[in-house]
């Protein structure tokens, strides 16, 4: 299990320090698929690269901690401060960008065997490579060519390969399948669920595509403004989500077959220069009073396995309920004779579809 | 899933196919071709021929002045009584040697200091700039003919590397720093060091094999940096003349005036094998580049 004690993330700039983590505490159970969503500058990757252990100037850890929940070799417990002598041993990193995180110049044989090699037999650890890679779905020849030799999805696959060769215990994957068409995605994404199988390792996804999020994870992590809003199973958040940000997120997405208009949630995150007093949420909150303008809530545990940081959790299912009435397309339609030919016709080739 | 498994692998084979293929016969073009043919004679030539004479080429009046071209003496003689011939073959193995040692250690000092500075940044590199930018002001000739002038006569063949390569170095590094900085910022860097890389590893098994093309052609351009400019300074009289290097030649024909007594050999034969041998490296140095940095799409 890894647990987050109240960590804070801070960057220090010219500006000053600006802490784009705060007071996130976690227990991730061994073995799980943790998802990590939130819109651009919530602090997902500043979370992730806390958890690897990437700690350099500008970045800091200024208060809070992390236990790994493991023991290195001379049995000390691994927390942030030892980490880095377990990085792509015990817990492994996959990159954003698999287009450039290959060195064109070097072979990919050359790449893999630099990393810490546990054997001085070159050859021998080679034949290992090649074998594994080719369990992963590769041609073993293909650790001879260059990276520009290979397509993006085999890129991906050779970094999942590095990423996971020495069977680590955590796996961070920062967004690994952007830039990467759908079909590749699904590869990249049951590669990884088959890996896990095997090695039973802690994966940790950081995803903007919450229809990954929906099929791949077991738990998730929604963050609002550098906090920790919500943290409950996939289904739960999916389900009867408890913090109305989760619902509002959940609720743009569109379903075949569901034609209510939906809403946009207006404004924007609050800057992290200068946070909101209270929840940092409320101004954009439908449910928002006064008290969560003045009082921030907790994370806390509203149904077992469920934590929300909201005051009025319990009233989140009935905001749910009015979204879900919504008015349809289909109505809409009949009251506006104007586009009811192009519209209808749509609506009647959806039906042929179906 | 299976098809298109199928389908990966044939594209990759025939990928990595072409790649080796390329590997082991490295498409030479006409220019390295010519390069390294000229290269090679010459190396060969003023390597293995010292070895059939044991005479003295700099010692004078081992043979009768200002001989004809003959059998005997193939350049015929100068007015010193030396060989015109063998003084030529120990010129071109001096230049080209000094020219070697003195590339070798100012391709090592720029690449060591450029790529340090390039990738660790902060204090460190704002110190080495500092020196680099330094170096590269000074204009090199006045200071040399300074230099020149202060130990004229007593300079030792040793000293002239040395200069050569204190004043040489420089503009290797900054370019090569420049590398290592944008190298610094790309993503398969950072995953070096996510998988635990150390520094010294990253820049010696990432950044390096990225820079190390550009350092060949680097070092071959260095070799004719140093001869050209010992050559520069035994003209006129800096260097240690009594060396038999291409530039010393040079220097005694102008000051015989060869040219007035009609010893057109002794100042032609330097000149045209200086020609020749930086032509020799120039080709090498525009093929090479030609040849394999633009291999792997690294210009």
């Amino acid at each position: 299990m890894i647990r987050l004690n109240n960590v804070v993330g801070t960057y220090t700039t010219q500006r000053g320090t600006v802490n784009a983590v705060e007071d996130v505490s976690l227990e991730i159970p061994r073995g799980i698929t943790l998802g990590i969503a939130g819109e651009s500058g919530c602090g997902k990757s500043t979370l992730m690269k806390v958890l690897y252990g990437d700690l350099g100037f500008p970045l800091a850890l200024s208060s809070g901690s992390v236990d790994y929940g493991f023991r290195d070799e001379h049995g000390q417990a691994v927390t942030s401060q030892n980490i880095q002598k377990e990085w792509f041993k015990r817990i492994s990193y996959i990159p954003q960008s698999s287009m450039s995180s290959l060195n064109p110049v070097v072979r990919i044989r050359d790449q893999f065997v630099d990393f810490p090699s546990t054997s001085k037999n070159k050859a021998q650890v080679l034949e290992l490579v090649r074998s594994y890679v080719q369990k992963l779905g590769l041609p073993p020849e293909s650790i001879d060519a260059y990276a520009h030799q290979l397509s993006g999805g085999m890129r991906q696959r050779i970094m999942v390969a590095m990423a996971t060769f020495f069977r680590p215990e955590i796996i961070l994957a920062d967004e690994p399948t952007t830039a990467l068409d759908v079909v590749v995605q699904k590869g990249i994404l049951l590669l990884l669920m088959e890996v896990q199988q095997e090695m039973k390792n802690t994966i940790v996804l950081v995803s903007h595509d919450m229809g990954v999020h929906y099929q791949i994870t077991h738990k998730m992590l929604i963050m609002y403004a550098a906090k920790a809003v919500e943290y409950a199973d996939t289904d739960a958040v999916f389900g009867q989500p408890l913090h109305p940000y989760t619902l509002m997120l959940t609720n743009s997405l569109p379903t075949i077959g569901d034609d209510r208009a939906r809403q946009g949630l207006p404004g924007h995150p609050p800057s992290l220069w200068n946070p909101p007093q209270g929840c940092r949420f409320a101004p954009r909150c439908p449910l928002a009073t006064d008290r969560c303008r003045v009082h921030e809530p907790p994370l806390v545990e509203h149904q077992p396995g469920h934590f929300s940081a909201c005051h009025y959790a319990e009233n989140v299912p009935e905001l749910k309920a009015s979204l879900d009435q919504a008015p349809k397309l289909s109505d809409i339609v009949e009251n506006a004779p104007m586009f009811s030919d192009i519209v209808g016709s749509a609506l009647k080739v959806d039906e042929v579809a179906q | 899933m299976k098809v298109n498994h199928r389908l990966l692998r044939g594209a990759t084979l025939t990928a990595t196919g072409a790649s080796a293929a390329r590997r082991r016969l490295p498409k030479l073009n006409l220019r390295l071709k010519l390069g390294i043919t000229i290269l090679t004679v010459f190396v060969l030539a003023s390597f293995i021929l010292p070895f059939f004479t044991s005479v003295d080429p700099s010692r004078q009046g081992t043979y009768l002045k200002n001989l004809p071209i003959s059998g005997r003496h193939l350049l015929g003689t100068n007015s010193q009584g030396q060989s015109i011939f063998w003084f030529l073959v120990f010129a071109i193995r001096n230049s080209l040697m000094l020219g070697v040692v003195v590339s070798l250690c100012i391709t090592a000092i720029a690449t060591l200091v450029g790529l340090s500075a390039g990738y660790i940044g902060g204090w460190y590199e704002r110190v080495a700039m500092l020196i680099i930018d330094s170096f590269i002001t000074i204009p090199v000739l006045p200071i040399l003919i300074v230099l020149g002038a202060l130990v004229r006569g007593n300079s030792s063949f040793m000293l002239v590397g040395v200069i050569l390569v204190a004043f040489g170095w420089a503009w290797g590094a900054r370019t090569v720093r420049s590398m290592a900085l944008s190298l610094r910022e790309r993503e398969f860097i950072n995953m070096a060091r996510f998988s635990g890389a150390s520094t010294f590893a990253i820049i010696t098994r990432e950044i390096f094999p990225y820079v190390y093309s550009y350092m060949v052609v680097g070092f071959i351009n260095t070799i004719l940096f140093a001869i050209n400019t010992e050559a520069a300074l035994a003209v006129i009289g800096l260097s240690k003349v009594e060396v038999p290097t291409l530039g010393s030649i040079i220097f005694w024909a102008l000051s015989y005036n060869a040219l007035f007594i009609g010893q057109i050999t002794w100042l032609v034969a330097p000149i045209v094998a200086t020609v020749l041998l930086f032509l020799g490296l120039f080709l090498t140095s525009t093929g090479y580049n030609d040849a394999f940095a633009t291999r792997r799409g690294v210009a």
